[in-house]
């Protein structure tokens, strides 16, 4: 040990994050994290004296970070509030679907029970299903009524068709689900989906209890689609608003959180490159936790490790020479 | 903010996630509600508007014979039939030219007295009126007589009812809510243990051995975040003090093998002995790399796989009476339980080998294992043909579940030290319990909408995610495992001490047997029955287990732990998860049903912890002998006897008695045995039994 003084000539006011003093000895340098050292005040404190066989070798340069811990949690968040706005979305969409084509099918189902009723108010007559010329006259007032009505059938218990708003058709045949559709029940309403009509049907009983045939109505699939585009872009456009408001929220509340952590770290980090650099003590700020205390202690132990190994090293150099 | 320890940087996470999470789906669903409500307005209109053009045909043909519109009889039984098929009809009425009510049917005429009296109805020029009145929508249509306008029909419509149409949207958003807070605090745990509080913790423990003077260790977090940058410059100066001594060594060693002079080699060997005397180095030339494992590196993987797991749950029964196909001399209920109980069997026959080839090849390499099957069975069950090939998958599905539970739980008793074990396993319960939560509440709600086979899909997906995060993120060197596996013959001794065996007989199968054949399986099967009940509904009645049994846990344990009256609480746990079986024999009604999963979780929430806890005491000698971890394995895997027989039991009660019946029948059981558990366990006492060693 040469037992020659040191001191620490420091730039007139620095920061942490402009971290430039200049060495021209080595001295013990009080520094604190968390805040920048004041210039004339105790924060630099000459408190020993050392030797310098060996110039110290400050740290590597830092590691530049690629994924800040904030924009990794971002990530994470805003892809958590994406799904959970999709879904919520996707599950309200499809409950306003189930909902609205359901009252649409209400409606006309309750159409087609009205038809129901006449046809087999003239059925409990005693006239044949064919014979009632009349039922052609009250399925066309009925798509007269309504425009989205493409088409009312009568059909025979065989699957011919009766009568039918699109007299053309009248002596074809339905499909067979249609004919086995009837066949559920007296008063059992059934649904179809026939390319891009809906269909809505009930079959037609005569007073002994037997399925004369069927009457059903078509409606055209894009109605429902109608009716729900306009609620579509409404909710996509209330997603998306929400989405963006409130991933910005999500990032700068992550990027103040996580600031805090990055600036602790980096100001405890410098902290250690300076004394590793320079020598001094590390003191965590007051109120500092068990973890920072330790780690101003492993920077104290480092120091003093360095310190004495170079010592060491001198002392072995000057034995040496010792020839 | 601790750096070291996850709850101060993860409750604020939370807090930042409710905020983020809850308010735009509260927006959403308001605004949706409202635009729901308007969307739904002009079809309610029309549909008014049909209803009432056809019953005004009718009363016109009448008053069309020269019936004076108020000597119409029998209108009551008219309205009647057309608003009891139409419950958005909240009233009929008829109504002369002056605006008095001559028929009504629906409410009273107070409502709409007032209203009518002074309204003009004609002011349509001829069409239909519509007016607001209180919580209706009255559409007045115009009945034509002989000499003009004979009066009105009206239709009114409950303001309310598309209220409760789309009240439904708000309870699915409110699972959506739940679901994604409860997925983000799975995923912002696992963010903020992986990416800061674990490595901070691998740094504290280098901190401890340098303030110590120990610089052989380093920090094996190579990160390219803060923290990465961090731990870096930490690492940095422990290299720059052992680059330091290796030099400082180096030349030492040159001295000494050079130096003439023996006192100079003498001192240099002092100088060399002081250093080493204060601080330690590596003895293998650089600092060992440390790799903190922790029980939560594993959580989310975990919660993903059973997500995936438990996103059938509330539609399994279903599912498979759907790919319903005879099999010779099983009614077509047992066939429905076959692939339940075929799935818990290889779970349980599995599950040995499954932990033991765990210890033997690593968690990491098991749980990648076991996902294979996994995914295949999830993949394959969504494209069964039939419960033949169903059952096929279920069983791919059910190994891979075994081995990768088993890994799991392998890598969690392997990483926790003796005295965290149990907050180990409370890693493993919380994320298995999380997991049903999410799985259950979604899965229904996804496969109502996405259909069965979808929803398998979106399970085998999940299960890939898992297996990638475990590929990618968990290190390939696994902590030493121990791999004493005990003999047969040990665990048969086991069964010798009664108590033991009488905790599995009557306390642990019982338990299985309610979960699997009320919960699994009778459940959906019994709800799905109801009228109007839907597969939303059947999934959100099942969360209600695992939250009950969640909410629960923890202070049945402390309790457990407080009083040390620990099979007490197992025996009023059973008897509580029995009674609340027996319940719908009250009524069937789904509030019963209801109560009855609530009581089986708090059943279960109270029972689970105490009955792990009283193994130590009951099992003192058999934990000293064959180990603590070894007894708990064995009563894993007997108590899965409950889970096996649990649906198929049910499924023979079916047939039977319907399936309130069965739900009842199987309570019988179930609490017939806890009964038998409560009388016995006043012969358990407390403390440690070592008859057996004594015996010995």
């Amino acid at each position: 040990m040469s037992g020659e003084m040191w001191r620490i000539v420091a730039p007139e006011s620095w920061t942490w994050s402009s971290l430039s003093y200049k060495l021209t000895g080595v001295a013990s340098v009080v520094v604190v994290w968390g805040r920048a050292p004041m210039e004339g005040t105790g924060a630099l404190e000459q408190t020993g004296k050392s030797d310098t066989g060996v110039a110290p070798r400050g740290l590597p340069p830092p590691r530049p970070i690629r994924w800040s811990l904030a924009r990794k949690v971002s990530l994470a968040l805003v892809a958590i509030l994406m799904c959970t706005m999709v879904v919520a979305a996707f599950f309200a969409y499809y409950k306003f679907e189930s909902v609205y084509s359901s009252l649409v099918q209400s409606r006309y189902s309750f159409v087609v029970f009205t038809i129901k009723k006449r046809v087999e108010d003239s059925l409990n007559l005693g006239f044949a299903l064919r014979q009632l010329r009349q039922v052609q006259e009250i399925l066309e007032r009925e798509k007269l009524r309504d425009p989205q009505v493409v088409a009312v059938e009568v059909y025979g218990a065989n699957g011919e068709i009766l009568f039918d708003t699109d007299r053309g058709a009248i002596g074809t045949r339905v499909s067979d689900d249609l004919v086995a559709a009837i066949r559920g029940g007296a008063n059992q309403a059934f649904g179809a989906l026939d390319e891009d009509m809906l269909i809505v049907g009930l079959p037609l009983v005569n007073t002994l209890g037997k399925i004369e045939g069927g009457v059903v109505l078509r409606y055209p699939s894009s109605y429902i689609q109608r009716g729900l585009g306009g609620l579509l872009s409404q909710l996509s456009k209330t997603v998306l608003e929400e989405l963006a408001v409130f991933s910005v929220l999500a990032v700068l509340g992550l990027y103040a959180l996580f600031g805090s952590v990055g600036r602790k770290l980096g100001s405890m980090e410098r902290t250690l490159d300076a004394v590793m650099s320079v020598g001094g003590h590390a003191v965590a700020e007051v109120g500092a936790d068990n973890f920072e205390e330790h780690y101003a202690e492993f920077i104290a132990k480092s120091r003093e490790a360095m310190d004495h190994i170079r010592d060491a090293t001198d002392e072995v150099g000057r034995l040496d020479r010792l020839q | 903010m601790t750096l070291d320890h996850t709850r101060p940087l993860f409750v604020r996470l939370l807090l930042l996630a409710f905020l983020v999470l809850v308010p735009p789906v509260a927006l959403l669903a308001y605004e949706a509600l409202g635009e729901f409500s308007q969307g739904l307005v002009p079809e309610m209109d029309k549909k008014a508007e049909t209803v009432g053009h056809d019953l005004a045909a009718s009363v016109e043909r009448a008053v069309g014979y020269g019936i004076p519109l108020n000597h119409l009889q029998g209108m009551d039984q008219f309205f009647g039939p057309v608003r009891a098929a139409n419950p958005e009809i909240r009233y009929l009425a008829v109504t002369d030219r002056d605006g008095h009510i001559l028929f009504l049917d629906g409410i009273g005429r107070e409502v709409l007295e007032a209203h009518f009296a002074v309204a003009d109805f004609d002011e349509g020029g001829g069409r239909s009126h519509k007016s607001s009145i209180g919580d209706f929508f009255d559409l007045a249509l115009p009945l034509a007589g002989k000499a003009g306008s004979a009066g009105h029909i009206h239709v009114g419509i409950d303001k309310n009812y598309v209220r409760g149409l789309v009240n439904d949207i708000i309870i699915d958003l409110g699972v959506v809510t739940l679901v994604s807070l409860l997925v983000a605090v799975e995923i912002l745990l696992f963010v903020v243990t992986f990416n800061v509080t674990g490595p901070m913790r691998v740094v504290a423990a280098v901190i401890d051995r340098v303030r110590r003077g120990d610089f052989s260790r380093v920090c094996g977090v190579t990160s390219d975040d803060e923290v990465g940058r961090f731990v870096h410059g930490f690492n940095a100066a422990i290299r720059l003090v052992d680059e330091l001594f290796r030099r400082l060594s180096a030349y030492i060693d040159e001295v000494k093998s050079v130096h003439f002079d023996p006192g100079v080699v003498e001192r240099v060997t002092d100088i060399e002995s002081r250093v080493r005397f204060l601080f330690r180095f590596a003895r293998d030339g650089q600092p060992a790399i440390v790799n903190e494992h922790q029980a939560t590196d594993i959580r989310l993987p975990l919660f993903l796989f059973v997500f995936a797991e438990e996103i059938s749950r509330s539609f399994m029964p279903m599912y498979i009476r759907d790919l319903y196909a005879p099999i010779p001399g099983l009614s077509p209920e047992m066939v429905t339980a076959l692939p339940i109980a075929v799935f818990m069997l290889f779970i349980a026959v599995v599950s040995p080998s499954a932990a033991l080839t765990s210890a033997r090849l690593g968690s990491r390499r098991v749980f990648l294992m076991g996902l294979v099957p996994a995914t295949v069975g999830f993949f394959m069950s969504a494209l069964a043909h039939n419960v033949y090939d169903f059952i096929v998958w279920r069983s791919a599905t059910a190994i891979g579940y075994a081995l990768v539970t088993m890994a799991c739980q392998g890598y969690i008793a392997q990483v926790s030290k003796q005295g965290s074990r149990a907050q180990g396993l409370g890693v493993y319960v919380g994320a298995v319990l999380t997991a049903s939560v999410c799985g259950t509440g979604i899965g229904g709600v996804l496969a109502e909408r996405v259909g069965y086979r979808a929803t398998f899909s979106i399970a085998a997906v999940l299960a890939i995610v898992a297996g990638l995060l475990i590929y990618r993120l968990m290190d390939a060197r696994q902590p030493e495992a121990e791999t004493h596996a005990p003999r047969k013959r040990q665990f048969i001794g086991l069964l010798r001490n009664w108590r033991f065996s009488a905790l599995i007989l009557f306390a642990a199968i019982p338990s299985k047997m309610a979960l699997t054949g009320f919960f699994f399986f009778l459940v959906p099967l019994t709800m799905m029955a109801q009228p109007r009940a839907d597969l939303g509904d059947v999934a959100r009645l099942m969360m209600l287990y695992p939250i009950s049994v969640v909410l629960l846990s923890p202070l049945a344990s402390r309790l457990a732990d407080h009083t040390g009256w620990k099979a007490g609480l197992v025996a009023v746990g059973g008897l509580i998860g029995g009674a609340g079986l027996v319940l719908p024999v009250i009524s069937g009604e789904t509030e019963m049903i209801m109560a009855g999963i609530v009581l089986l979780g708090i059943s279960h929430g109270l029972s689970a912890s105490p009955q792990l806890a009283m193994i130590p005491d009951v099992c003192w000698t058999e934990c000293r002998n064959i180990g603590q971890t070894n007894v708990l394995a064995f009563l894993r895997l007997a108590e899965r006897v409950g889970s096996v027989v649990g649906p198929l039991l049910a499924a023979a009660f079916i047939p039977l008695y319907g399936y309130t019946g069965a739900i009842v029948a199987l309570g019988v059981v179930v609490l017939g045995m806890s009964m038998v558990f409560a009388l016995l366990s006043f012969a358990y006492g407390s403390g440690p039994h070592i008859e057996a060693e004594l015996e010995e």
